[in-house]
């Protein structure tokens, strides 16, 4: 039993959201309710399950039900969805392989049910049934990522650009990142970045406060607008976004510093309408221009391809119940 | 035994890419690559049996050589540098020096006994063929810089090759240290050359050597002084590499 994103807004999820420390405990609790011998409780920000081994289902969804209901309104009631048998065992299977998340094929949620499970495990809250279910559920997820392409490719304008980065220079760490306009997608793209590991970020803003703030924000330094070309010699990775109307960034900009720069790659990501940056800069041999179309164009093929993949890991799935059963 | 090094070179390639093709990094290659390296060792070991010198007396066994110094050198850079597919894009040039090996006329079935060794020129064979094996590599990380590079460039980021390729910038230095060192191994070679007793035939073969040595001295130092971009680096490897195997048929 539980609710998701799909069927419960977020003040509703809330309410039923259990903290990671009393995953355990929550779990424990739920084998003192008559007929149910086993539980485990997952509670991510995107959802809430309980899952039960109970003596009787019917009884002991009953009994599930109005041991939730306290605490709950009737209309929070409304957002659960129930499952049992091999419908409960085909969610669970798809849960872990990150069918039923926000974002197809995402990987945390493998996670996520695996330290949910440890935590009931270590409470004492699972048995035979639920350890034999659960154990099964990671060797299905570990399955399907094998063999098919449900993970792959970044599926956010943030995340492909990383990825990118991660493509052209390995590990960001010890990467320089220069803003041009202190935007917000340009803020995420930097944060993207800097959690990555690049350790360096300067700001560049025709309103200097507003670089300022980006700056303070993201613990980077704050460079002039009109002396922002010197820094060039240095960065790795330009995100640019400002609302001019005319390109910032010219090829002939970088020709004179190539050199400089000992020919090493530079990554360029225009997120500005009209764009930012020179389309002749992307002829460059070492650079690597991409502007907000082709992100975004990125994003969606990785998420059709996602998609493409979604009735391989069903057949995957129906495989393992049918063999289990 | 040498059949079965090229079988294996061929498993490696075949299997390698099929499953890059799919997405999956290929943690077979380095299985069938280590195997194809014993079998070279064991081809080596058995000519230097027959020969009573180093195995470098033909081209057949120049060819095999060199196959065994690329395996070697993917074993030890591709384990540093974590560059599995590095091993995908050597196969298929190990199993294609294998495979010329096994050319009629290129092996001698029975090869002459040497009684009088040349130091010199044992070591001049052994460092330009371990040299080969460096200068080899390097220029198969060119290649896989260079694909990676139009991919990047033409924003191709679902293929199952581009998933597993290593970021440019670490194709990029393998690339770079990997010339320098096949140029020291080279320079190693060539004074060992200029040393060694020389025969007409052999003359030859010293001034196209001389020629590469000095082709690849030049690249270094204009990388070094001034600096090149990655890709033209990359290019100048292969290049580079193609032309240096024409030396081969001026061997003996």
């Amino acid at each position: 039993m539980g609710l998701n994103h799909e069927t419960a807004p977020v003040e509703v999820r809330e309410h039923f959201a259990v903290p990671e420390q009393e995953l355990g405990a929550k779990a424990k609790e739920l084998t003192g309710l008559s007929t149910i011998a086993e539980g485990v409780v997952i509670s991510t920000c995107n959802r809430t399950e309980i899952y039960v081994a109970a003596e009787d289902r019917q009884t002991g969804l009953e009994i599930l039900q109005g041991h939730l209901s306290r605490g709950h309104t009737k209309e929070d009631m409304t957002h659960l969805y129930q499952k049992c048998g091999d419908d409960a065992k085909h969610h669970l299977f798809a849960l872990v392989c990150g069918l039923d998340s926000m974002v197809l094929g995402e990987t945390e949620i493998f996670g996520q049910v695996k330290h949910a499970y440890k935590k009931a495990l270590e409470a004492g809250a699972t048995k035979g049934v639920l350890n034999r279910l659960f154990q099964k559920s990671f060797a299905v997820g570990k399955r399907i990522r094998t063999n098919t392409r449900i993970q792959v490719g970044a599926t956010s304008v943030g995340n492909v650009a990383v990825d990118l980065a991660e493509k052209i220079f390995g590990k960001l760490d010890g990467s320089h990142v220069m803003v041009i306009g202190a935007g917000e997608t340009s803020r995420l793209v930097a944060q993207s970045m800097i959690s990555r590991g690049a350790s360096k970020l300067t700001v560049t803003n025709r309103s200097i406060e507003r670089a300022k703030s980006l700056a303070d924000e993201l613990e980077g330094d704050v460079v002039a607008f009109d002396a922002w070309e010197e820094t060039l010699v240095n960065v790795d990775v330009v995100v640019s976004s400002t609302g001019a109307s005319e390109p910032v960034l010219h090829a002939a900009q970088i020709e004179a510093v190539r050199r400089k720069r000992k020919f090493r790659p530079l990554f360029l990501i225009d997120i500005a309408v009209p764009r930012d940056i020179e389309t002749q800069a992307g002829e460059i041999e070492e650079v690597y221009l991409y502007d907000i179309d082709t992100l975004q164009q990125l994003a969606s093929e990785a998420r059709e391809s996602r998609a493409k993949q979604v009735e391989l890991c069903e057949q995957m799935i129906a495989e393992e119940i049918n063999q289990a059963s | 035994m040498l059949i079965l090094a090229v079988i294996l070179a061929a498993v490696a390639a075949v299997q390698g890419a099929s499953f890059v093709h799919r997405g999956h990094r290929s943690r077979w290659t380095v299985l069938w690559m280590l195997l194809c390296f014993i079998a070279q060792l064991t081809v080596l070991s058995i000519r230097g049996e027959m020969r009573a010198s180093c195995p470098l007396g033909d081209t057949g066994e120049v060819l095999i050589f060199s196959a065994w110094s690329l395996t070697m050198f993917y074993m030890v850079i591709g384990s540093v540098y974590r560059l599995s597919l590095l091993g995908v894009f050597t196969a298929p040039l190990v199993c294609f020096l294998l495979a010329m090996a096994l050319m009629p006329g290129l092996l001698d079935t029975s090869p002459e006994r040497k009684t009088v060794v040349d130091g010199w020129r044992e070591s001049h064979a052994a460092f330009s063929v371990l040299a080969y094996g460096a200068l080899g590599l390097a220029a198969v990380a060119g290649v896989m810089f260079v694909v990676l590079n139009r991919q990047l460039k033409e924003a191709h980021m679902t293929t199952g090759l581009f998933a597993n390729l290593p970021p440019v910038r670490e194709l990029s230095k393998v690339v770079k240290r990997l010339l320098l060192f096949g140029f020291a191994l080279l320079t190693l070679g060539l004074v060992c050359g200029l040393v060694m007793e020389k025969t007409g035939v052999a003359n030859k073969h010293l001034y196209v050597a001389l020629g590469q040595w000095l082709a690849y001295a030049i690249l270094l130092l204009v990388e070094w002084r001034r600096g090149m971009p990655p890709r033209k680096l990359a290019i100048a490897a292969v290049v580079l590499f193609v032309l240096s195997l024409m030396i081969f048929p001026l061997i003996n």
